[in-house]
């Protein structure tokens, strides 16, 4: 629930928000709202491990941990290629607002 | 997910301070206030992932995100001047707030359709396994203490002998990453000197 309404808040913000840097900072809400799914799931696999092994699921709680700090990674490098794409921009067009930008428009 | 007594408090205090603080990120005005508002949500989800017993994790959101990514975004913001964001007449937001709106509601009716039936799914079968759950939920919150370093030693195990081959291909992203971002954030002064 906590993590489907800090989605919600990113995706809010992703839309609604004029400047490019706070859409790149609602991204990474999104992105940690997937994390925390993920984590909290996994915690549910860990205390459950023997009731669903009983019912002959196969279960590993620690893919939960694994994917998440994969996604940090990912994370990490789109912040880094996002915000040279934005510092370029800011060269070319000196602004930030998403509105101004319309390099790809026709 | 059976938090009990404190544990569960805490966790109510945290989610309600990492909602507040995700929607300032949001809602806030000037950019530098959206980025710190954003490194107090990061640390709120990382005090969760430590209630969730993911130590590890939330060692790696802290160094990385709180360390590395908002010293990043930082200082972007400081170099691309936004200081016209802070008069009043300048419009913060595009004119998509209605559509964005109506597709937040709509992302909200769906999780809730789509979480209904998972959720009556994810109740404990029967009695004496539920018996058995708590029983075994007990013991690990019982053995908190000596947990605390086996769950990084694990997640590293599973980082070296399951996922081995996405571990180096996410070094190789990293890398690819860092060298696009220097050729994108080159100046043509510098391209110039280089050339």
């Amino acid at each position: 629930m906590l993590s489907f309404l800090l989605f919600v808040v990113g995706v809010a913000g992703v839309l609604s928000r004029r400047n490019i840097i706070i859409i790149f900072m609602s991204i990474e809400l999104i992105l940690n709202a997937v994390n925390l799914n993920l984590i909290a799931f996994s915690r549910y696999l860990e205390l459950n491990k023997e009731v669903l092994m009983a019912k002959g699921l196969a279960v590993n709680p620690l893919s939960g941990p694994v994917f998440t700090i994969f996604i940090i990674v990912v994370a990490a490098a789109e912040a880094a290629v996002g915000l040279g794409i934005v510092i370029a921009m800011f060269r070319n067009r000196e602004t930030v607002a998403i509105d101004e930008i319309d390099l790809l428009k026709w | 997910m059976q938090l009990h007594g404190w544990e569960a408090a805490l966790f109510y205090v945290l989610a309600i301070m990492t909602l507040f603080m995700a929607v300032f990120v949001v809602t806030a005005r000037v950019a530098v206030h959206s980025a710190l508002f954003l490194i107090s949500t990061l640390v709120n989800v990382a005090l969760l992932f430590i209630l969730l017993r993911a130590e590890f994790v939330a060692g790696v959101q802290i160094l990385v995100y709180v360390g590395g990514v908002m010293v990043l975004f930082l200082f972007v913001i400081m170099l691309v001047q936004t200081r016209a964001e802070e008069e009043s007449r300048v419009r913060l937001y595009t004119g998509q707030t209605w559509p964005a709106v109506m597709i937040a509601l709509l992302l909200a009716v769906s999780f809730y359709f789509a979480m209904n039936p998972a959720q009556a799914a994810f109740r404990p079968p029967d009695a004496a396994t539920t018996a058995a759950l708590v029983d075994s939920s007990e013991r690990t919150s019982a053995g908190a203490g000596s947990t605390m370093s086996k769950d990084t030693q694990e997640v590293g195990e599973q980082l070296y002998r399951q996922a081995a081959l996405p571990f180096e291909i996410a070094s190789l992203l990293l890398l690819v990453a860092m060298v696009g971002a220097v050729l994108l954030a080159r100046g043509t002064k510098q391209e110039k000197y280089y050339e």
